[in-house]
């Protein structure tokens, strides 16, 4: 043992300990989402909603008797039943897309045009 | 062969006893906690209750007291972390909690990086990490951060609602290579492309790789944007921006 200042970490060893860190989380974020087929992301354990955003499914008033957890803060409790897969939302409207691409189209040319 | 009573800490032993299920996971972390100190079992049990506050302080004191850097980041950090693995993947505990524990895991590592820089051990990259102008949404940003620094990045985390001018601030601050942005509404998705006409206006394009990701985000938009790479999840984008800094070295 040594002082902070004296301590060396041989970067080989700790190649490997980045490899086992990155197994752990890649076995989490591979998980999340499968989950996320069935339960929205943002409902912690304690079926509290912990999203910075506005949802319908939050409850009006907070979670009673929540208990301390993870997340600090009295949070909204989420009231949804969880049989949904949220991700399809993203890919059922085709004419947000293309209201996207002409934004993103209209973004460039009007760089485009204030640069020259 | 340990027992779970040779663990001095009550609440690695209830963890262990209460949300391990398959034997040989019951059998290898009784092995590894056992042997490990008591002030590493605190501090991993912190980690598992995603006690960032706490982690931050037990790091802190460890490294005072002369405990060995490896040990803090095998017995306490990694160790906590495998738990809070088969938790998640069991179903006892969701990604809100999993972030948490992350979090806390980079209050612990905050402590040890200076020791890592000074032993030769730099990050793989610097990356800028934010949601997008408009865009409330960060569950999916937060994974590719929480990967990234797994994987030896150092991520610096803008949070959400982040505008061009933040984006572009925070590469020049600290001088990162790599930018990260998200977006999960088609709505703001644009707001992507803005920020890279920004990058533009402000000469700095060339200095940073753009990635770009989020549910409705695809590699036709990622181009359409300017970006230079598009990850669909956190797994890809750790391998695109590994990708991107060789393109770039």
């Amino acid at each position: 043992m040594g002082d902070k200042g004296m301590q060396k970490i041989d970067p080989l060893d700790h190649q490997q300990r980045l490899d086992r860190i990155t197994e752990i989380f890649a076995g989490m974020v591979t998980h999340a989402d499968e989950q996320a087929a069935y339960r929205c992301p943002y409902r912690d354990r304690f079926d509290q909603c912990t999203a910075k955003f506005r949802c319908t499914n939050q409850a009006k008033t907070a979670v009673e008797g929540a208990v301390k957890g993870a997340v600090e803060g009295e949070l909204p409790g989420c009231e949804h039943d969880g049989r949904f897969d949220y991700r399809s939302a993203w890919e059922s409207d085709p004419q947000s897309y293309d209201r996207a691409k002409a934004k993103i189209e209209q973004i460039h040319s009007n760089a485009s045009r204030l640069r020259a | 062969m340990a027992e779970l009573t040779d663990i001095q800490n009550e609440d690695i032993r209830y963890e262990i006893e209460e949300y391990l299920e398959r034997d040989e996971e019951i059998e290898r972390n009784i092995e590894l906690f056992a042997r490990v100190s008591p002030g590493m079992q605190d501090l991993a049990a912190a980690l598992i209750e995603g006690d960032n506050g706490a982690v931050d302080q037990m790091t802190r004191d460890a490294l005072e007291k002369g405990i060995e850097a490896t040990e803090i980041m095998d017995d306490g950090l990694i160790a906590g972390m495998g738990i809070v693995g088969i938790k998640f993947r069991e179903n006892f505990i969701f990604v809100p909690e999993v972030l948490a524990c992350a979090r806390a895991m980079k209050a612990g590592m905050t402590h040890i990086e200076p020791i890592l820089s000074a032993s030769g051990v730099k990050p793989v990259g610097k990356v800028i990490m934010g949601t997008v102008k408009g865009d409330l949404h960060d569950i999916g940003k937060n994974l590719c951060a929480m990967m990234l620094r797994g994987s030896g990045f150092e991520v610096i985390d803008l949070g959400v609602d982040t505008s061009p001018d933040d984006f572009i601030d925070a590469v020049e601050k600290h001088g990162a290579n790599l930018l990260g942005m998200s977006a999960l509404l088609t709505t703001t998705m644009p707001n992507m492309a803005k920020t890279v006409e920004a990058f533009i206006d402000a000469d700095l394009r060339d200095e940073v790789q753009i990635m770009v990701g989020g549910a409705p985000v695809t590699q036709e938009f990622a181009d359409d944007m300017g970006a230079d790479g598009y990850g669909k999840d956190a797994l890809a984008c750790v391998s695109l921006a590994k990708e991107l800094i060789g393109a770039k070295a």
